[in-house]
């Protein structure tokens, strides 16, 4: 990086799309937000927050700098797919130009290419991540408990991640899908491969919440460095923030689960 | 049945053994072996007696309610039986009534009432045919055990049927049908018992104070449990509570039949949801209001229920705070009490619910009105960095409880009041701290 390329961070702007949160928002997904909007604003950025469902428009859905989807009971998620459906194309263009996306619980399901649920019928999925998810039904355990993983994102290699999983569906990724991270200890996608979520371009897909960044901030940071860059063709320097809490919330768990960081 | 006879013998043995030698609070362990000796033992022992049941379930307030509803049972003058708080699994409530029967196998008290947890309100219900059945919300509430809402939801829906047919045949035999007493502010509960043919009695709060606020972020059930289109509030107390309609399908909040009382025993918009529940079941029982008003004034709360306690000469008032409902409640309350002074004690044990999630979405509006805010429990960094993202830096993180409760204590003035929001498990043992022993 030459420092003519780098670039102050303040008087910079970003917008982030959070989808059907009246919909899908359980388990703490708003903290996700909540960190987005804040390393943002400290640093400087001003952050507006837009909710993405069936009345956004194509340009808005188009003015998106980072886009979040949360989890969502069986139901709902049936509900929002169907509208989902309808934006397919665009999302996936979205996604394709390397639009900084995380996607949490049961939003990846949807991004993947189906997901059957306990009971009802296979719902079909945008396609996006090459991916499936099969629901085995409700005398199978949910997989449930602390999560600790190492990232796979190039920039991120080996970082520890440290969530909370919750899920029913056991996920499956295609021949050509990266894992999001690699499980230390916890289920992760279905507790057989010992992966943990996607990662497609600059889109992550993950079961971990918790929420997911309030622990884990380079992952809230990178998203914001790929909004930044992508929004304007420039490497953009963020300025580090205090993370003793964050840390030290990590290491309890981390030393709960007799890992060693 | 002579088994019984033998299990009630025995248990109370092993009650009495546990209790002497410190060895717990033995109100669990009677009823696991009982019911293991007679999985029917519950259901035979209430057939034989004459003792009204009361079984009251929801997310929040069974506490409050199930205290409200004895407390007021015994001012005039019946025997209450009540399962110990904490006990509301199957094994906790078969412990209950093998304590307090004679040696025939027999319940003397006029009442029994039961708070349960949600997810086995299934369960008991296929092993009790309560008189009173009361159904106070649902919130979401340590999902990670229980799943989604809406499955719980079909799940009493289903349960609630049952009853209601069993109850119907019941009535030509025995005379005996359960009286639904139901939130009809809540839309999942209405949806509940709809099409239920058992006499139902509803409650809500519709001419309170209305607090609309579309960023309430604990609201759980938005859109219509019947068709799934959203739903319109002509008012919201809180949450998703409040005078609901679907402008789609048509369903709606029912008429109530009780939604303003003259005593009010305890503060806070939950308890008025909490009063009206109790009052419906005491009048359904055959009091009267005037005798129901009298006996609210000398009411005291539940442990860890606003409650005011006196350490080394300082008020302390805890509140329970074990979901974004409850905390979001408590932490309005104690604003406009004008809190200075805050601990916030967080555990994932069993019963507070393993995952932590939930205080992402509490909200904290007038948190910059606060001198200090003290964090611990297990989870304490959690909580700290939720408090740090409210953009509050004034906070302080203690490993160990007591050391948390002592430096709080030493922060306020004297004629101050320090507040502790805990989660159950961090109720109990703050509890303990404050006046040295234990509750159950």
């Amino acid at each position: 990086m030459s420092s003519k390329k780098q670039q102050a961070a303040s008087s910079k702007s970003l917008k982030i799309g959070w989808l059907y949160p009246s919909l899908m928002s359980t388990y703490g997904d708003r903290g996700n937000i909540i960190v987005l909007q804040r390393r943002c604003e400290w640093r400087g950025i001003h952050v507006e927050i837009v909710n993405i469902d069936e009345n956004t428009s194509d340009s808005e859905l188009n003015s998106v700098n980072i886009l979040f989807g949360g989890g969502a009971q069986d139901r709902e998620q049936e509900m929002v797919m169907s509208h989902l459906r309808k934006k397919r194309k665009q999302i996936a263009k979205l996604i394709d130009d390397y639009l900084p996306a995380l996607l949490v619980c049961g939003s990846p399901q949807l991004f993947g290419h189906y997901y059957e649920p306990s009971e009802g019928k296979r719902i079909d999925g945008l396609g996006i991540f090459d991916l499936a998810t099969k629901h085995p039904g409700p005398r199978n355990d949910r997989l449930i408990g602390n999560v600790i993983a190492k990232s796979q994102i190039p920039e991120l290699h080996d970082t520890v991640i440290v969530g909370f999983e919750n899920h029913g569906g056991r996920t499956y990724l295609g021949k050509n899908a990266k894992p999001f991270a690699n499980i230390i200890k916890g289920s992760g996608n279905n507790g057989e491969d010992g992966t943990e979520g996607v990662l497609y371009r600059n889109a992550i897909g993950s079961y971990l919440h918790g929420p997911l960044l309030p622990k884990n901030s380079a992952i809230a940071d990178w998203l914001i460095k790929k909004a930044l860059r992508l929004k304007y063709k420039e490497e953009i320097v963020l300025e580090q923030l205090d993370d003793t809490f964050s840390e030290r919330a990590k290491q309890a768990i981390a030393q709960r689960l007799g890992v060693q960081l | 049945m002579m088994v019984n006879l033998v299990i009630i013998f025995f248990g109370k043995i092993i009650s009495k053994f546990f209790r002497f030698f410190n060895l717990g609070d033995g109100s669990t362990w009677p009823g696991h072996i009982a019911l293991g000796a007679n999985k029917n033992f519950i259901n035979q022992v209430l057939k034989k007696s004459k003792t009204k049941v009361i079984i009251v379930a929801g997310t929040n307030g069974k506490t409050t309610t199930s205290s409200l509803i004895t407390h007021v049972l015994k001012e005039n003058s019946k025997s209450v039986i009540q399962n110990k708080s904490g006990a509301n699994l199957l094994n906790g409530i078969a412990s209950t009534i093998l304590l307090h029967c004679n040696n025939a196998g027999k319940l003397h008290a006029d009442f029994a009432i039961f708070e349960i947890d949600e997810n086995v309100v299934p369960l008991i219900l296929k092993e009790i045919t309560p008189d009173y059945l009361v159904l106070l919300n649902l919130f979401r509430d340590q999902l990670d055990r229980y799943g989604e809402i809406n499955t719980i939801a079909a799940k009493w829906k289903d349960a609630l049927n049952v009853i209601a047919r069993d109850a119907s045949i019941k009535q030509s035999q025995k005379n005996k049908k359960t009286i639904f007493i139901l939130n009809a502010d809540d839309p999942q509960i209405t949806f509940i018992a709809e099409n239920s043919s058992a006499k139902t009695k509803y409650f809500g709060c519709s001419d309170v104070s209305i607090r609309h606020n579309n960023t309430d972020h604990s609201a759980d059930s938005n859109h219509c449990p019947k068709c799934r289109n959203k739903l319109t509030y002509l008012e919201k107390t809180f949450s998703h509570l409040g005078n609901w309609r679907c402008n789609k399908c048509g369903f709606k909040r029912p008429k109530l039949d009780l939604n303003n009382f003259p005593v009010y025993p305890l503060p806070g918009i939950y308890n008025k949801y909490n009063t009206h529940a109790a009052v419906l079941t005491l009048q359904a029982t055959g009091l009267s209001e005037i005798n129901i008003v009298n006996s609210f004034r000398s009411f005291l709360p539940a442990f860890g229920r606003q409650e005011i306690l006196t350490y080394k000469n300082k008020k302390v008032q805890i509140f329970l705070s074990k979901n974004p409902t409850s905390f979001n409640q408590s932490f309005q309350t104690i604003s406009d009490l004008g809190a200075k002074t805050l601990l916030l004690v967080l555990n994932d044990r069993i019963p507070d619910g393993r995952d932590v999630s939930w205080i992402w979405d509490t909200d904290m509006p007038r948190i910059g009105n606060f001198k200090h805010v003290l964090i611990s429990g297990d989870r304490a960094f959690d909580m700290a960095l939720r408090i740090y993202y409210e953009d509050y830096r004034n906070l302080t993180t203690y490993d160990d409880l007591s050391r948390a409760i002592n430096a709080g204590i030493s922060l306020i003035d004297d004629n101050e009041t320090f507040f502790i929001l805990p989660t159950y498990s961090a109720m109990l043992e703050t509890r303990k701290i404050l006046t040295g022993k234990k509750i159950l």
